[in-house]
């Protein structure tokens, strides 16, 4: 690793690492408020969600045997921070390949006395840092809001829930990373992380919606289900395996691809 | 000793041509010159010397090493001005200078500083507020700051005024007294003719022609202009070593290689007005080279 582009990448994208975690745990934090507001009334709100048709139950994440805790309740919005959180992820991981195309520095980085595989270790690590730093700030924050808010929950299963976002983000990265390798120039980083990502998402909610179980194998967002952590404190090991397989095999072929790739004349 | 050293080196992308069969030398300390027109192949060559791209086949050295291999060695002595500059274009430019810096192992302060004065860059602009010509100008503080062995530049004057060129070919000139090995790839012919001592000229791909400069200009034509008092026969001079011969009234004008002697004696048979016999440009040459060719 060359631990100045490290420093160089991790600068770029130190800023945005924060402001998506503030967003992030800005949202989660009403929520532990608005748990916390609707005190007893929480039973009223798990009848009226019980009338709900099963359907939509399924495809927003709504668990609602759990829903007067502060784990099932915050596992609703959570499916949300978590499409944030790949969206960031998904972003990061595509833009910090592809902008050396985009504003064609490529040939400044590559003529450097660096190797390629070091320019892409580099740079994967400082992603990686910008991902640590947003999930440190969420999770510290929400943990400790939960805990001064909430007087009684489970905290082992709040924080395994809430940490799944970074497995998630790992394999949103990992993704990015190969889609930029591959791609020749992307034009807009954001367009193609929205339509990614909300694609996978949609995906796991159809499955969710028709009851198909095998499809969950396809979308990252329903590699950790929280029905499943809230009733077991754990994770289903086939898909944390699956999880680290893909991030693995999709970092290795990118930098082989990268390796190989001929860098056109701008 | 041989700075770079290309063999056979091949490169097609997909099915279409970048260059083909390409070999020659460059010695340690000399000016190479690297001529052609536009998409002939030069940027090819170049970019698989910097490893950028890959060779379809053949190979490449530079300071003895294989140039694919062992690319990260070989780019610490290195410096590189590409013909169009981009870099990060929130930085500034001290900071970009200081991050390129960054990579080479040596303190490169005072060469910025330096190069930046006679460049005549100011360093506390941001690049994206920089014109064309002071890209240019951050490029080539970039390619030479941390002094160089070898330094290639890939059509480096595009863009500077003539009085900048002066001062940056001053510099490469200076690097080169130093001891810097260059490579200069250009379509502009005249710059080749001020810098270089030997020059390759590369055609579809192919090096059709390996000379020194001097060869090429000094022993090889004179260019002669001749205004008559009468007008003469149109073949009058198309004698062997005569060529682009114009006749146009009493103005006779062409480029000749071969004995002087005999020419003069042809010449002052003739009663003229005015002569003028210089040195012909690369460009004329060239061109007319290039046709022989087609």
């Amino acid at each position: 690793m060359s631990m100045n582009i490290f420093r160089y990448e991790l600068k770029a994208y130190r800023k945005s690492a924060i402001i998506w975690a503030c967003a992030m745990t800005l949202l989660a934090v009403v929520y532990i408020f608005l748990f916390k507001g609707l005190g007893s009334d929480i039973e009223n709100f798990q009848a009226f969600l019980n009338n709900l048709p099963e359907v939509i139950k399924k495809g927003f994440n709504i668990l609602v045997d759990s829903i007067s805790t502060l784990e099932g309740f915050y596992s609703f919005v959570f499916s949300f921070v978590l499409l944030c959180g790949a969206i960031q992820a998904m972003n990061l991981g595509t833009d910090i390949v592809s902008k050396e195309v985009r504003a064609k520095t490529a040939d400044f980085l590559l003529t450097k006395p660096v190797s390629r595989i070091n320019i892409l270790t580099s740079k994967l690590l400082a992603a990686l840092s910008a991902l640590v730093i947003t999930n440190s700030i969420y999770l510290g924050l929400t943990v400790l809001t939960a805990v001064a808010v909430v007087e009684a929950f489970n905290l082992k299963i709040f924080f395994l829930i809430s940490l799944t976002m970074f497995f998630v983000q790992l394999i949103f990265l990992a993704l990015g990373f190969l889609i930029s390798v591959m791609a020749g120039k992307i034009e807009s980083v954001i367009s193609v992380s929205l339509s990614t990502v909300f694609g996978f998402y949609i995906l796991g909610s159809l499955g969710s919606f028709m009851g198909e179980a095998r499809i969950r194998y396809f979308s990252p967002f329903r590699y950790f289900d929280a029905a499943y952590i809230i009733k077991h404190a754990a994770y289903e090991t086939s898909f944390v395996v699956i999880g680290i397989v893909f991030i693995i095999a999709a970092l290795a072929g990118s930098c082989l691809i990268y390796l190989k790739k001929d860098i056109q004349a701008v | 000793m041989n700075v770079i050293e290309i063999k056979n080196l091949t490169k097609y992308y997909g099915k279409s041509r970048g260059i083909i069969d390409v070999s020659f030398n460059v010695a340690e300390g000399e000016i190479f010159g690297f001529i052609g027109p536009n998409g002939a192949g030069k940027s090819t060559a170049i970019r698989t010397l910097l490893a950028l791209i890959y060779p379809t086949s053949g190979s490449a050295a530079i300071f003895g090493k294989d140039c694919i291999k062992y690319a990260p060695e070989i780019a610490k002595e290195v410096g590189y001005l590409p013909s169009e500059v981009f870099y990060y274009e929130k930085m500034k430019v001290i900071d970009l200078l200081n991050y390129a810096a960054s990579f080479y192992k040596k303190d490169c302060r005072k060469r910025i500083k330096e190069l930046a004065e006679i460049m005549d860059l100011d360093l506390k602009r941001r690049i994206d507020d920089l014109s064309f010509g002071n890209k240019k100008k951050v490029g080539i503080v970039q390619g030479l700051l941390h002094e160089p062995k070898l330094i290639i530049l890939d059509e480096p004057t595009s863009g500077l005024d003539p009085l900048m060129q002066q001062k940056f070919f001053d510099l490469l000139l200076a690097e080169n007294q130093k001891g810097a090995t260059i490579l200069l790839s250009s379509h502009v012919l005249s710059e080749v003719q001020r810098l270089c001592s030997r020059v390759a000229i590369i055609k579809e791909g192919k090096i059709i022609r390996l000379e020194k400069i001097s060869d090429l200009t000094e022993h090889n034509y004179k260019k002669i202009k001749i205004k008559t008092k009468e007008q003469i026969e149109k073949d009058y001079f198309d004698l062997g070593g005569t060529n682009k011969l114009e006749v146009e009234g009493q103005k006779v004008s062409f480029l000749f290689k071969g004995d002087l002697n005999l020419i003069l004696k042809k010449i002052a048979d003739v009663e003229i007005l005015n002569i003028w016999i210089e040195e012909p440009s690369l460009e004329e040459i060239f061109i007319h080279y290039y046709e022989k060719e087609s």
